[in-house]
């Protein structure tokens, strides 16, 4: 495993904060908060001009080839920018399962139109008990000729207004195991039958949606991967997903970090800066020390997929747990050390604290991926 | 360097090996000498020696000091071989770690020359005294005086806390040399002989009951003038090498040896396989401990922080292949790996409840009360080597640049 950046890849980096300081600035942020749909095509079409929508695909499929590890630069700068919109819905959750399940003729149909922008996809998988975990799939998918009929309520589904595709995880068969028996179906959202309401949630700058399906025709065409053999596909993806959400997680932490130096540099209280107080000093070396070792196990995730690694599983549930713990603490403290101006709506310091909690429960929380741990020992 | 040859020096190591550890070693029948003993200094001495004449360490030094030149592929293997059988490791000394990287960059030709062999080879041993009864994280308020006389400095003072202290034969030592000059400027540096009239010498116990440190009495104590290391007046900065390289240690210790700090290994859940393995096998209340949800987590976040920080030391190490230096992590790795010490230390005596009371001696011990002297003595890990509270200073300040 490589622990330094290659040349390329510091390219990437600044290229990426250069093109989201000017693109994606604050007031595009809350612009978006306010928006209806919660975000821009303007801006994707851009992103993907500049290859980011299609950067892990290969490049038959019109993308660019680059890694994983590449990809989660560019997820740390978005992180840091708290950009609005499905990014990792649409490459990782949907675009992966139809690079590694899905048809020649699927990937040759939908890969080369996200990579250029024109298809914006999310994934609908959570319901009523907003768990992440196969029991929580209820949603029925009746066949009925070359169709399958969709009946049924998703909940927390990020950006579903504005998107071209749903990837929707729908229960096809019953089965003793709970993974055996779902079905990805691709729903195009132009269908009949779907609709879509916001939930008022507190994290804006990633909004999300209830979906509800009224007898939507699916053509079997649109399944993603084996009949009921979804749940694996899934999964394979939300590890990938989850790795990049931690990779958000620690660029969201750093802005946070130097946002915070800085203030207390410049602010006097008692005739001093603040910073010059120990106590004030002693959190933000917590804040600095949480997250290097925040970005050493997101490093490792991503390096184990990228490898395809057989402890990129633990790898995965160890970031994302300590990620969440730390993105969480940092913002805390964040919001501490500016005292009152961190607690207005105007300072951009609670769109780092509201993207930490709704990024902390995303794909499970700290809890759940310690007790995943936890099993994987008791064997 | 090819992998012929390589493999070829990883036969010749593993049958160095099995020639030369002590007898039964790694079997149950060897009984190992008791911590800080004259015994584990001796044998540690006689290790390092035969280690040192076969070629197997010394590396990182020139030539001209005793350093053993070898390409890096071959120190690898070598410490893998090592780590596979674990080694008795070195004698009771802070050579390695401390004096001779200070007297590397600070000391006169002659000292090298004198000195860092002779730490290689293990053949003397060092301490180092810093630290007074009134000056711990405010080192700079150092109370010992050396007062020039000919060709020689009169020392007079104490010195606590310090580790490695029955068996040495050379000991570091810090003193107010310019007492009207200003802080961090008024300080010298020397290297004295431990059998100079007017030292003497005696353990300090600690909490968890034995004598780990001593504190170092100096009685017009007379040190030569060319025995002090740098400039008069820069010992301050000798002394901030020394602990930086210490600290280092403290923090990065693990890539290389985590068996010194409680056997932790370097695969699966690192070394929380045996936390875990204390608890399936502990019963309380009815139940395996490691039913409870409570535990559980818990010992799955210990998991969590030492890979955290075994992926850090590949982090700096990577770092460091590419030409950079530790300097300000060490504080950042330091602080981690002895709050997490304590937290494990905590935890594993909470696991076993009643019975983490029982110390070594009890015959109702668990595992001869480790755990309890292991949680004991995690209380001083956030205070040797630069307390907690000033290695966060170190970050706030010197990484992050906050006012002092």
């Amino acid at each position: 495993m490589e622990f330094t950046l290659s040349e390329e890849q510091e390219m990437l980096r600044t290229m990426a904060r250069d093109f989201l300081e000017n693109e994606c600035p604050k007031t595009h942020v809350r612009e978006m908060m306010e928006d209806e749909v919660g975000f821009s095509r303007e801006l994707w079409k851009k992103m993907a001009d500049v290859g980011w929508l299609g950067l892990v695909f290969p490049e038959e499929y019109g993308g660019s080839g680059m890694n994983f590890r590449d990809l989660t630069i560019l997820c740390e700068e978005m992180g840091r920018a708290v950009l609005p919109g499905p990014f990792l819905q649409t490459v990782l959750l949907v675009g992966m399962p139809i690079l590694t399940a899905g048809t020649e003729e699927q990937k040759k149909e939908y890969l080369p139109k996200i990579a250029s922008g024109d298809m914006v996809c999310t994934l609908a998988v959570l319901e009523e008990d907003g768990d992440f975990w196969p029991d929580g799939i209820q949603l029925k998918a009746i066949q009925r000729g070359n169709d399958y009929i969709i009946n049924g309520t998703k909940l927390f589904v990020n950006n579903a207004r504005g998107v071209d595709y749903i990837l929707v995880a729908a229960r096809t068969k019953r089965a003793v195991e709970p993974g055996d028996g779902i079905t990805l179906f691709l729903v195009d959202m132009t269908e009949w039958g779907t609709y879509v309401s916001p939930l008022a949630t507190m994290d804006q700058t990633r909004q999300q949606f209830e979906v509800m399906f009224n007898q939507v025709a699916v053509p079997s065409s649109n399944i993603i991967g084996e009949l009921h053999k979804g749940w694996p596909v899934l999964k394979e993806a939300a590890l990938k997903a989850t790795a990049a959400l931690c990779a958000e997680m620690v660029g969201g932490g750093e802005w946070v970090l130097e946002t915070t130096v800085n203030y207390a540099k410049e602010r006097i209280a008692f005739g001093v800066p603040i910073g010059s107080f120990q106590v004030i000093k002693h959190k933000c070396a917590d804040m600095f020390s949480g997250l290097e070792y925040s970005r050493s196990l997101m490093e490792w995730a991503a390096e184990s997929i990228k490898d395809d690694d057989r402890d990129a599983a633990m790898a995965v549930s160890m970031a994302k747990s300590y990620c969440g713990d730390t993105y969480k603490m940092v913002c805390d403290h964040g919001v501490q050390i500016h005292g009152g101006i961190g607690f207005t709506w105007d300072h951009d310091m609670h769109l780092y604290f509201k993207r930490a909690r709704s990024s902390d429960t995303a794909f499970g929380d700290a809890f759940y991926h310690r007790e995943l741990l936890a099993k994987a020992a008791d064997q | 360097m090819t992998s012929d040859n390589l493999e070829a020096l990883r036969r010749e190591v593993r049958d160095w090996l099995r020639a030369n550890l002590p007898k039964g070693w790694g079997t149950p029948e060897y009984v190992p000498p008791t911590r800080y003993s004259r015994e584990s200094h001796e044998l540690g001495k006689e290790w390092t020696k035969k280690m040192y004449d076969a070629g197997y360490t010394g590396f990182n030094y020139p030539k001209e000091y005793g350093g053993i030149e070898r390409p890096r592929e071959e120190i690898t293997v070598i410490h893998e071989e090592m780590a596979r059988t674990g080694t008795p490791g070195g004698p009771l000394s802070l050579g390695l770690l401390v004096a001779a990287p200070a007297i590397l960059v600070h000391g006169e030709e002659w000292q090298k020359k004198r000195f860092i062999p002779k730490i290689l080879s293990g053949e003397e041993s060092w301490c180092e005294g810093f630290s007074e009864p009134d000056a711990g994280s405010d080192l700079a308020n150092v109370q010992t005086t050396a007062v020039r006389d000919g060709d020689d400095w009169i020392v007079n003072g104490q010195k606590v806390w310090t580790s490695m202290w029955e068996f040495a034969d050379w000991g570091l030592l810090v003193a107010k040399t310019e007492p009207d000059a200003p802080r961090h400027r008024n300080l010298s540096y020397f290297l004295f002989d431990t059998t100079t009239p007017g030292f003497s010498r005696r353990p300090l116990r600690q909490m968890s009951g034995e004598a780990e440190f001593g504190e170092m009495f100096f009685d017009d104590m007379r040190v030569p003038h060319k025995n002090m290391m740098d400039e008069q007046g820069r010992g301050w900065y000798v002394a901030m090498t020394a602990l930086m390289a210490e600290r280092s240690f403290g923090g990065t210790g693990f890539t290389g040896g985590m068996a010194a700090m409680g056997g932790l290994g370097t695969s699966d859940l690192l070394g929380t396989n045996s936390l875990v393995e204390l608890a399936k096998n502990t019963r309380r209340y009815g139940q395996s401990v490691w039913e409870e949800s409570a535990f559980r987590q818990r010992i799955m976040q210990t998991a969590i922080e030492m890979e955290a920080m075994r992926w850090s030391g590949a982090r700096l190490a990577a770092k460091m292949r590419k030409g950079g230096q530790i300097g300000n992590e060490a504080s950042l790795l330091k602080n981690f790996q002895a709050e997490m010490r304590q937290r494990r230390g905590d935890l594993t005596c909470e696991i076993l409840g009643a019975y983490s009371q029982m110390v070594r001696g009890s015959t109702r011990a668990i595992d001869e009360g480790d755990h309890v002297y292991n949680m004991l003595r995690a209380r001083g890990a956030t205070i040797e080597m630069g307390t907690s509270e000033i290695n966060r200073n170190i970050i706030a300040e010197r990484i992050l640049g906050l006012p002092r």
